[in-house]
């Protein structure tokens, strides 16, 4: 997002467009678009900077306050059952969801692409192989898989972000290979075939940085889905372990107060909610760009 | 066409036989031997660990051991839950039912709101309607389900007192009882499928209302009832049909939440039980059939796929 500040036309090519600032021009006549970007800086600022905006500590209980309504003195959104501070939590919580849903969507573009753009490229039995994985994991739900890898390896945020990173996996490749296969029909690419460039520099260098913005849209919705992922996992006990705070495992724990302190279970959601929606709004802001006769 | 058929058949069954592999291996490589993973017990001699290992044929080699599994399996033996000591065919049979009638009430909620407004949004592209269907589908993608569901409890259930938060009857007992229990749930379950279909019609529909055959058909005169039902809608359909048997995998995850936050005794509940329990015969047998089932419905949307769209029943015959 950072080649839309860059003045002076043309100093700086960006990836995705020729003339970075009509991109910025098109992407901001959109408010949904423009409030999700912000939503989405607002989360990361948040993350970034949570030592210095939380006022308590997310795991160091206070008995002396436990379960106190919101706007009681000194928490502004009360404190949960063992007497910590709901809005220092929530502030924590946003650093092990976007670690969660980055981390997935990286790990599965970074063995989709390649696997897609292969199979897109060479067609036959690489295809036939890479479509029958692709199948075998969406023949899985992803809490299985999670499930699974969890039984394997042991229960950690690595395996969280592994299992969502597979579960993800099915999606870019199919995303990769659609668009390696439109663009080695293309002259250029028939072009460099024909003078002998070599296979690889095809691959990278001719395909892969004429994807880069449908890769980007599937990103912008893929990181969502993997938060959404990672909140159900751990409002299942399987995610993120108690103490640390994460909006999944303070819904779960919140279940219980929920008939006399609604309050608990209600902030974490709107958190998980509102982190999801900007980066769903992002990525149709990113889609109509990108692909207007969507739109 | 019955050659496509046939072809689209057989990829599933290589897919199918491959995920029971993974099925297979996947429990056969959780730590500790495969004999405490069969009956939950970690406390042996080595006699008695030798003993289970010639019993359940642990001592043959993997591709030995595999093929009787198979073969158990396709005869309906999949083993009993150390936890429970009740057979896991009983236990998927008990709880099934339940899973069943949610995920179908799920799907109806979810076609029902999901084609129209997406229809609607196509043709009423860029107006009040379309932002409406738009900003609901938004919504519906980026809500977590389970949240969703206890807001819902909190307000029909704790306040306003209307309807059961948790438990199920079984609708032969009660059939207002069995729906009061399943509303909610299945709302919930729906909201998410309804979001993706809605987006998928919408986009279906854009680009089939811009082709040729849909000017010519208005060009001829026909009502736009007809237009946009019968020539527009059903070729959109093919990518949604697609996108249902897509759905379905997601959809199951959905399920155990799901069910987790509404008490209902499915197969989700089973699940997650067995995995807490490390119940894992259990575990293979849900691993196995939800692979199953989501293999299925694939090749059944294939086949809807064809009966859609002439395009690809003309490519099937040549």
């Amino acid at each position: 997002m950072t080649t839309v500040t860059i003045p002076g036309e043309g100093s700086l090519p960006s990836l995705i467009e020729p003339s970075g600032r009509g991109w910025w021009r098109r992407f901001s006549r959109r408010p949904p678009a423009v409030i999700g970007l912000a939503g989405v800086v607002i989360v990361v600022a948040v993350a970034v900077f949570a030592p210095l905006l939380a006022h308590y500590s997310p795991i160091v209980s206070q008995f002396g306050h436990v379960l106190e309504g919101p706007f009681s003195a000194g928490h502004i959104l009360g404190t949960d059952q063992l007497g910590r501070d709901e809005l220092s939590r929530l502030i924590y919580g946003s650093q092990t969801t976007l670690e969660v849903g980055v981390l997935a969507t990286l790990l599965a573009m970074a063995v989709a692409v390649p696997i897609g753009i292969a199979s897109g490229f060479y067609r036959g039995a690489v295809d036939m192989l890479a479509m029958r994985i692709t199948d075998v994991v969406l023949a899985f739900p992803f809490l299985l898989i999670a499930v699974g890898l969890a039984a394997i390896f042991g229960p950690s945020l690595q395996n969280i972000i592994l299992a969502l990173g597979v579960a993800q996996l099915p999606g870019s490749v199919r995303i990769a290979r659609a668009e390696a296969m439109a663009l080695r029909e293309q002259d250029f690419v028939q072009a460099a075939i024909v003078t002998g460039v070599k296979e690889r520099v095809i691959l990278f260098r001719h395909l892969f940085p004429n994807m880069l913005s449908p890769l980007l849209v599937q990103a912008s919705v893929s990181i969502p889905a993997a938060i959404l992922g990672s909140a159900l996992l751990s409002f299942l006990g399987l995610g993120v372990q108690p103490p640390t705070p994460s909006w999944g495992n303070m819904l779960a724990s919140a279940q219980t107060y929920l008939y006399n302190d609604p309050w608990i279970a209600i902030f974490p959601g709107v958190a998980i909610f509102l982190t999801t929606l900007s980066f769903n709004l992002l990525g149709d802001g990113l889609r109509d760009l990108f692909d207007p006769s969507m739109r | 066409m019955r050659a496509y058929l046939l072809r689209r058949a057989g990829i599933s069954l290589l897919t199918l036989i491959i995920a029971s592999m993974v099925v297979f291996l996947g429990v056969r490589a959780v730590p500790g031997s495969p004999a405490t993973a069969l009956t939950g017990n970690t406390d042996f001699s080595q006699a008695a660990l030798a003993a289970i290992n010639r019993a359940y044929g642990l001592d043959n080699p993997l591709p030995v051991q595999y093929v009787d599994w198979v073969g158990q399996v396709v005869a309906g033996h999949l083993g009993s839950s150390p936890v429970t000591g009740m057979s896991v065919v009983t236990e998927l049979g008990n709880a099934f039912p339940i899973t069943f009638e949610l995920t179908v009430l799920a799907m109806l909620i979810a076609l029902l709101f999901g084609i129209p407004t997406g229809v609607v949004a196509a043709i009423r592209r860029g107006r009040g309607a379309d932002y409406a269907s738009n900003g609901l589908a938004l919504f519906g993608l980026s809500i977590p389900s389970f949240w969703f569901g206890i807001m819902l409890i909190l307000l029909f259930s704790v306040y306003l007192k209307w309807l059961p938060s948790a438990g199920f009857i079984p609708f032969s007992q009660s059939p207002g009882a069995n729906l009061a229990h399943l509303v909610m749930p299945a709302f919930v379950l729906g909201t998410g499928v309804a979001a993706v279909l809605m987006r998928q019609t919408r986009s279906g529909m854009l680009e089939t209302l811009r082709t040729d055959y849909v000017r010519t058909a208005r060009a001829k005169g026909l009502s736009e009832w007809v237009v946009v039902g019968k020539h527009a809608l059903r070729n959109s359909l093919v990518t949604v049909a697609t996108v249902i048997g897509l759905q379905f995998g997601i959809l199951l995850s959905g399920v155990a939440v799901t069910e987790e936050v509404f008490g209902l005794p499915g197969i989700g509940q089973l699940t997650i039980n067995a995995v807490f329990q490390r119940d894992y015969p259990t575990i293979q047998a849900v691993a196995l059939l939800t692979a199953a089932i989501v293999i299925l419905i694939n090749l059944l949307m294939d086949f809807v796929y064809m009966v859609l769209s002439p395009r690809v029943r003309l490519a099937g015959e040549l």
